[in-house]
């Protein structure tokens, strides 16, 4: 059976999309607030990033997963990952080069006196964009399309 | 320069990791150039932090500038460096393959290097907590790489690895869990002291060595754990089979080595034989089982596959005796065995690029036809039975030697045993290619090839070839290391037992 034998998934719902609509700011909010968390009370770069890729899972099923496809570019979601390692490897690498261990943050403390603070926040950032950008890129990934064989096309 | 080495062999491999994502937003093809690049700084480091182990011996590292044993420490000693230069090596050489044989995706090579970081750390690390978050990278790189062939077999072959290595990799952590609670600590030197305070009996540490060594021993596949894994490699593309077959499986049984010499000390062994004699018998059950189960196959690539089974038998038997002698010889094997497997899982991918024979009845009178690939294969395969002066008979001279001198017979039974049974398949499969009538004849294998991705090259490059010769080469030309790998063992390694 083909994908176009089958109804749509999606239905278009006014109070599912109001709901979502109000909620989601919220909820990317309060994404933010865990991972700013991490350094000196319960929160962290791991549970932040889950809260801000389910923000764009309630917009999917809000609005549509072809919607917000087309909404979340896929580039942004690779940028969004690369870009998370790379901020964690570059305050890593950083302390390095000043002189100390990798995730040294005390060498910054030139800079500012509450470094080893925001070095910490800053790492956790970083991961709460890649386990943002894996959760929406596994998400998208997974629904939607149909499993491809041999390039037979998808039994969705 | 030269203590930051341990954290740069991990850090290089994730940001190269990272860059082909980015860089695909460009082209999908710049993977290769930027994996060389990585890989290329990646075995200098380790070549150079090889050397300085060799010279200065153990080398440690706190991450972050915590005090030990709060923070995370880095150790690499002989075997750490060893197994961290074998993973270079192989990962590098892997990409004159990968370059022809595929798959080219800028996602492929950020696996790639994913699997590398994990792999390297699993080696350097010296937290029992961190190899195990080294262990979950590995593992999820490698179900993706098994995942990324073109076939419905690979997805299944992926999600039956997945399964059931995550099985193993959640005892393991099971077993951390137990040693955290009775000891409250999680460095891998200050837990050998404080197991030896609370004593070597209790039941909380003997319950954390099972789960430990057990989920340890699924993911180095000891039958009757080893399901995952002939479909893992004979389902994967071929760079891949080489790949993980030359070293997941060797890195996990370094972390089981690492975990029987540093964490429970060969003293726990010696007070609690029974543990000792357990892993001894699984390993010689493993080594009869995987060889007669390597006998029986048809395809090539599941014969090798049950092969490692086999061979792992040996290694973790070698460990397990504990002895010098046993353990120089099973890191010897180890590091043998990677190079020899791999270099015959790639051997293998060359003749079906080439003619189609993936059976061991359809490589019949193959050896004219694909000179070269069956040239290397034989040779890595006597390699692998043991013929001198292959570094396949250094590794097992030393631990049937170790076996000998510990006067543990029937090991040195099943180990000759299994080097007859080794003989059995390998001989088998070189008598076809050379002196039997061929099967499948030239023409019409063209339906049956492997598919050449972008027309017009021919199926084998130059270097697929050169890294099958230059396995078969290195099984030879690493024997002139063992000396050398030899006393930095003796001279690095947490105490052994004595002869």
């Amino acid at each position: 059976m083909s994908a176009d034998d089958q109804p749509g998934l999606y239905v278009e719902s006014t109070i599912i999309m109001t709901t979502v609509r109000v909620v989601s700011p919220f909820v990317l909010t309060f994404a933010l607030f865990v991972m700013f968390h991490g350094a000196d009370s319960p929160g962290g770069g791991f549970q932040g990033g889950v809260i801000a890729g389910a923000t764009v899972m309630m917009l999917a099923f809000a609005y549509g997963i072809e919607t917000t496809r087309e909404w979340v570019d896929v580039r942004v979601i690779a940028a969004l990952a690369s870009g998370g390692v790379l901020t964690f490897a570059a305050i890593g690498l950083g302390a390095i080069a000043l002189g100390g261990n990798f995730l040294q943050y005390n060498e910054y403390l030139f800079i500012y006196e509450e470094a080893s603070k925001y070095g910490i926040e800053l790492v956790e950032l970083g991961i709460g964009a890649i386990v943002a950008s894996v959760a929406i890129g596994l998400f998208l990934l997974a629904a939607g399309y149909g499993h491809v064989v041999d390039g037979e096309g998808g039994e969705a | 320069m030269i203590e930051q080495l341990p954290v740069l062999l991990v850090v290089v491999p994730i940001v190269g990791g990272a860059v082909p994502l980015v860089a695909s937003l460009v082209s999908n093809r710049s993977g290769w150039p930027i994996a060389a690049l990585t890989l290329a700084v990646h075995t200098a480091l380790a070549g150079w932090l090889a050397w300085a182990v060799g010279t200065g011996g153990t080398i440690d590292y706190a991450v972050g500038g915590f005090a030990i044993p709060y923070g995370i420490e880095l150790v690499v000693d002989g075997l750490s460096a060893a197994v961290v230069a074998l993973v270079s090596a192989v990962a590098l050489g892997l990409l004159a393959y990968a370059r022809r044989a595929g798959p080219r995706s800028n996602a492929f090579y950020s696996q790639y290097l994913l699997l590398v970081t994990g792999l390297s750390g699993m080696a350097v690390t010296g937290d029992v907590f961190n190899l195990y978050v080294f262990l979950e990278i590995t593992g999820l790189a490698a179900y993706g790489l098994v995942a990324s062939g073109r076939e419905a077999s690979s997805a299944v072959a992926a999600l039956k690895y997945l399964i059931i290595g995550t099985v193993g990799a959640s005892l393991y952590l099971l077993g951390v869990g137990y040693l955290l609670a009775v000891t409250g600590t999680l460095n891998m030197g200050d837990l050998a002291g404080k197991i030896a305070a609370i004593g070597y009996g209790s039941p909380l540490v003997l319950t954390a060595f099972a789960l430990m060594v057990g989920g340890l021993t699924v993911k180095v596949a000891l039958f009757p754990l080893h399901t995952w894994q002939p479909d893992a490699y004979a389902n994967a593309p071929d760079t891949v089979s080489a790949f993980i077959s030359a070293l997941v499986s060797t890195v996990a049984a370094y972390a089981l080595a690492r975990v029987l010499f540093s964490v429970f000390t060969v003293d726990f062994l010696t007070a609690v034989p029974v543990a000792r004699w357990t892993l001894v018998g699984l390993a010689c059950v493993s080594i009869v089982a995987g060889s007669a189960l390597a006998v029986s196959q048809s395809s090539v690539q599941r014969m090798l596959a049950y092969s490692s089974v086999s061979q792992f038998g040996l290694v973790v038997a070698g460990f397990a005796i504990a002895t010098p002698t046993a353990v120089v010889g099973a890191t010897v094997h180890l590091l043998g065995h990677a190079v020899m497997k791999g270099g015959l899982f790639a051997a293998t991918g060359v003749i079906e690029r080439e003619t189609g024979a993936s059976t061991v009845n359809g490589y019949a009178g193959m050896g004219g036809r694909v000179p070269v690939g069956a040239m290397g294969f034989s040779v890595l395969a006597l390699a692998m039975v043991g013929v001198p002066p292959a570094i396949g008979f250094v590794g097992k001279w030393y631990i049937v030697l170790g076996a000998v001198r510990a006067q543990i017979w029937p090991v040195v039974v099943v180990l000759l045993a299994s080097t007859l049974l080794t003989l059995a398949y390998f001989a088998k499969l070189v008598e076809r290619l050379y002196f039997a009538e061929p099967t499948i004849y030239e023409g019409e294998d063209d339906a049956g090839a492997a598919p050449v991705a972008d027309g017009g090259d021919s199926p084998v490059s130059t270097g697929m070839l050169a890294v099958v010769v230059g396995a078969a080469v290195l099984a030879v030309a690493l024997v002139a290391a063992v000396p050398a790998l030899e006393q930095t063992l003796l001279e690095t390694l947490p105490p052994l037992l004595d002869q």
